[in-house]
């Protein structure tokens, strides 16, 4: 019961944060709302794994957010990049690859 | 049977050899030689084999497996020699021999490639020629004279750079194929009705009355339509005329002698097969004669010497036709073989003219008999004979045919064809008589012909006077009683005396209205020729045949092709471009979507995701 | 108890959550997601992994959005103008999907509800053992992700 409810939650923290990443226009914005379904996952999984009673479970998820970590500094670099370079910030402007 | 492998092989020879070896071919007169050499090889073994046959007149047959079939009986390619064919072998070699010899000094301004390519062709059609007139099945005949249209073809539209000469070419082939159309569907249909091609097995069942009816009397009409095509019977006659673009001597071999004739050896061939099919002889007759007047009349008013030949041959050929179809097949035989003897004369005769004096109109000639007498001889003898004046060739033959028309009970074909005889005199002696006593004097460059002209002119002229003289005649007559194609004697028959005598009658009634007209000028033939007016333009426009047939095709044949050209050109290519033109829309709606911003791709990456989780959870 | 809490905690991190999605700011958009990520952190408390929680707020919170926060402070704009980029369609999509997961969450059956996850201790000897390859590997990533965002934002050197 706890455990239904609990992946419920995290599936709503889930669509919010995809909500964000497919309209907000600021780049810093859309990693933020990025984090916030990470992190949902991470709820998800760590519910199944403490119903169950599997270790692993913790353990995946350590790694996940290591891995997060690394996956945001690079994510923010390139975003000082494409900012000096573009001198944007908004997502519509970063349309190189267009046709 | 090693002579019949010389008698094909050899122009066989020189025309692989000639077509297949470039420089042999360039050298002009010496792949002449050669040729020459082939066909003389050809005619040497032809009369040896006429001889041998006379000895121990048997026909046979020899046959090589081709097509073999399970269910039906094998295609065989084989020949067959009895009096006919034999006897046909050695006057198409012969006149094939005579005419290449005179072209070696007829064709004096051609290129040494360009005569080559015509001795090339020369011996193409010498080959197909002799095979069509040995071959012992329908099948294989018409292989042979698809094969001799082909030479025909070539060999008008030789100076292919002549509007006039391709057009000519093209004019032959279309109306000589036409008939071939018919040709196929009657060896087709004979063959379904018999279940065999060849001709003995196909006379064989004509007798027992196992082949009959409807399918037969069609098969028949079928070769007929093969035939009239070949030999230009009306209204198929329109491309002889034209076909004398030509240089002369392919006149003389194809044109007078041997491919036209193709037609009447067919029919005289199949003369077994007419017997049981009384209509369509009927016609052949009708149409023979038809086609012998009319075209006696065009030649009245032509200018062109050639011109004249060529309506003079439509119109024996319609004689000869009549005789078939009335049931004189030997006689329309032997009328074959003299008029390919002096025909081939007065057409070798007429290149010398020509050669002379640069044209070939008969009032540009004049007063030749002084200059070149030796071809006027010629022409002299050509022109008798053709007329039918004893003792010459031709008296013997058209003679026959007239008896044998009269003996079988057709007076209007009798009378069309006496008629015909004094047409005949009377336009023959009118280009003799301008031409060579004519009032303007056309020989200021004339010269006589030289000696390699000359001789085989001679050569001819010999066969037309002792043909009928010498018995050569009788030689012939018996062949054709060892013949195939012949079951009932049918010369010698009941016949009234006068009709010798009105023939030849008729004929002098020719010559002398051509004497008095255009030698003694006792009367002005262009004033009666201004007093017929419209009967004379009739004549001189060929009675618009011509321009009919021009018409039909520009309407239904460019016509058609005008349609189907816009058809290809808006619908079908409109149907292409408009594929592409669609293509590039909807390629054009797709390519939106790569807007090259990273959430549009979201957008595609979640609702994948949305359409997998659905699945595989689901199943 | 445990019922008040989670639903207590629920709500929070669901506010959090739109806080983050919906708010204008930058900066007021990432403080919701340390709410959101703090909460989460609670969560794992209340599942019986202390050791999670104290990685989630150290690691996560207090490492990642502060490098966040870092960057926002260098950035020229730090609002949305305009805000959202069709957002009937992301709701719509976001409705689905939520849709199509949640229906098959009942598929689970009853939960054994066991807890036992307390154990630090365990975990320490799982991530050494059956996991020490992952492990060193992932020290690898991390040393490589330092020097990609190093190399990457650094100021052109007249080029």
């Amino acid at each position: 019961m706890m455990l239904q409810k609990l992946l419920l939650l995290s599936f709503l923290v889930f669509s919010i944060g995809l909500f964000g990443v497919l309209s907000r226009r600021h780049i810093v914005a859309l990693l933020l709302s990025l984090e916030l379904m990470f992190n949902s996952i991470n709820l998800a999984i760590i519910s199944v794994a403490w119903a169950h009673g599997w270790l692993a479970g913790v353990v995946v998820v350590l790694f996940g957010i290591a891995i997060t970590v690394a996956e945001v500094a690079v994510g923010l670099s390139l975003f000082l990049l494409a900012e000096r370079i573009r001198k944007t910030t908004q997502t519509d402007d970063l349309s190189m690859l267009k046709g | 049977m090693p002579l019949v492998a010389i008698i094909l092989g050899g122009p066989f020879l020189a025309m692989a050899i000639l077509g297949l070896l470039p420089p042999l071919r360039r050298t002009g007169r010496p792949a002449g030689y050669f040729s020459i050499a082939c066909i003389g090889a050809s005619l040497v073994a032809s009369v040896l084999l006429f001889l041998r046959f006379h000895e121990n007149p048997e026909p046979w047959t020899r046959e090589f497996l081709w097509a073999p079939f399970s269910q039906w009986p094998s295609i065989h390619f084989g020949v067959l020699i009895d009096g006919l064919s034999a006897s046909m072998l050695a006057v198409v070699a012969l006149i094939a021999l005579v005419v290449q010899v005179y072209s070696l000094g007829y064709m004096t301004d051609e290129s040494p490639g360009s005569l080559g390519r015509y001795f090339a062709f020369h011996s193409l059609f010498a080959f197909a020629m002799l095979g069509l007139v040995a071959s012992h099945n329908t099948l294989q005949t018409y292989a042979f004279w698809e094969l001799v249209g082909l030479g025909s073809y070539l060999l008008i539209g030789f100076w292919y750079k002549k509007p006039e000469a391709a057009r000519a070419a093209m004019k032959a082939f279309w109306t000589t194929r036409g008939g071939d159309v018919g040709f196929a569907i009657g060896v087709i249909l004979l063959w379904a009705a018999s279940g065999s091609f060849l001709f003995q097995d196909l006379f064989h069942q004509a007798e027992t009355g196992a082949l009959h009816g409807t399918l037969l009397t069609l098969g028949v009409i079928g070769l007929f339509l093969g035939a009239a095509g070949k030999s230009a019977q009306f209204p198929f006659h329109i491309w002889l005329p034209d076909a004398m673009e030509g240089p002369t001597p392919v006149s003389a071999l194809i044109h007078a002698a041997t491919m036209v004739a193709a037609g009447v050896y067919l029919m005289v061939r199949i003369a077994p097969l007419l017997e049981h099919t009384p209509q369509v002889a009927f016609w052949i007759m009708t149409i023979g004669a038809f086609t012998a007047i009319l075209a006696a009349s065009m030649a009245l008013v032509a200018r062109d010497v050639k011109r004249i030949l060529a309506f003079s041959t439509v119109s024996q050929l319609g004689y000869m036709m009549t005789a078939v179809g009335a049931g004189g097949a030997i006689a329309g035989y032997f009328h074959l073989t003299t008029h390919a003897f002096f025909k081939a004369l007065l057409f070798l005769a007429a290149g010398s003219m020509i050669h002379a004096v640069h044209s070939n109109d008969i009032f540009d000639m004049g007063r030749l008999w002084k200059k070149m007498p030796v071809t006027g001889v010629y022409f002299l003898v050509g022109g008798l004979a053709l007329s039918g004046i004893w003792p010459l060739a031709g008296f013997f033959s058209k003679d026959e045919i007239l008896i044998d028309v009269w003996a079988h009970g057709h007076p209007v074909a009798f009378w069309t064809l006496l008629i015909t005889a004094g047409m005949t005199a009377f336009y023959m002696f009118r280009a003799f008589f301008v031409a060579f006593f004519g009032r303007r004097d056309g020989s200021a460059h004339a010269h006589e012909s030289p000696a390699v002209m000359t001789v085989p002119m001679g050569v001819l002229a010999l066969l037309a006077v002792v043909v009928g003289f010498l018995g050569l005649g009788g030689l012939i007559h018996d062949a054709m009683h060892h013949s195939v194609s012949v079951t009932h004697a049918t010369s010698g028959l009941e016949h009234p005396a006068w009709i010798p005598v009105a023939g030849t009658v008729a004929a002098l009634f020719g010559i002398l209205l051509a004497f008095l007209g255009y030698h003694r000028r006792a009367f002005a033939p262009e004033n009666i020729h201004r007093a017929f007016g419209p009967i004379s333009t009739l004549l001189e426009r060929r009675y618009f045949i011509d321009d009919f047939f021009e018409f039909l095709y520009r309407v239904f044949y460019l016509g058609l092709s005008t349609l189907i050209g816009w058809i290809d050109r808006y619908i079908v290519d409109g149907l292409v471009n408009w594929l592409t033109w669609i293509t590039y829309v909807i390629a054009g709606w797709f390519r939106r979507t790569q807007t090259g911003k990273a959430q549009d791709a979201l957008y595609a990456i979640a609702i994948g995701l949305l359409i997998l989780v659905f699945l595989a959870l689901r199943f | 108890m445990t019922d008040l809490l989670f639903w207590l905690f629920a709500a929070l991190l669901v506010i959090s959550a739109l806080g983050v999605v919906l708010c204008r700011s930058l900066y007021r958009a990432v403080y919701c997601l340390a709410s959101a990520l703090i909460v989460t952190a609670l969560f794992y408390l209340l599942l019986t992994t202390p050791l999670l929680a104290a990685v989630q707020i150290l690691l996560y919170t207090g490492g990642v959005l502060t490098l966040v926060v870092f960057v926002i402070v260098m950035t020229a704009q730090t609002d949305d103008n305009r805000r959202w980029r069709k957002p009937v369609w992301a709701a719509l999509l976001a409705i689905a999907v939520f849709i199509v997961l949640a229906s098959h969450v009942g598929d689970l059956g009853v939960s054994p509800a066991t807890g036992g996850l307390e154990s630090g201790k365990d975990t320490g000897i799982e991530l050494f053992r059956t996991y020490i390859v992952p492990f060193e590997l992932l020290s690898v990533l991390l040393l490589a992700a330092i020097f990609g965002a190093l190399v990457i934002a650094r100021k052109e050197e007249g080029s």
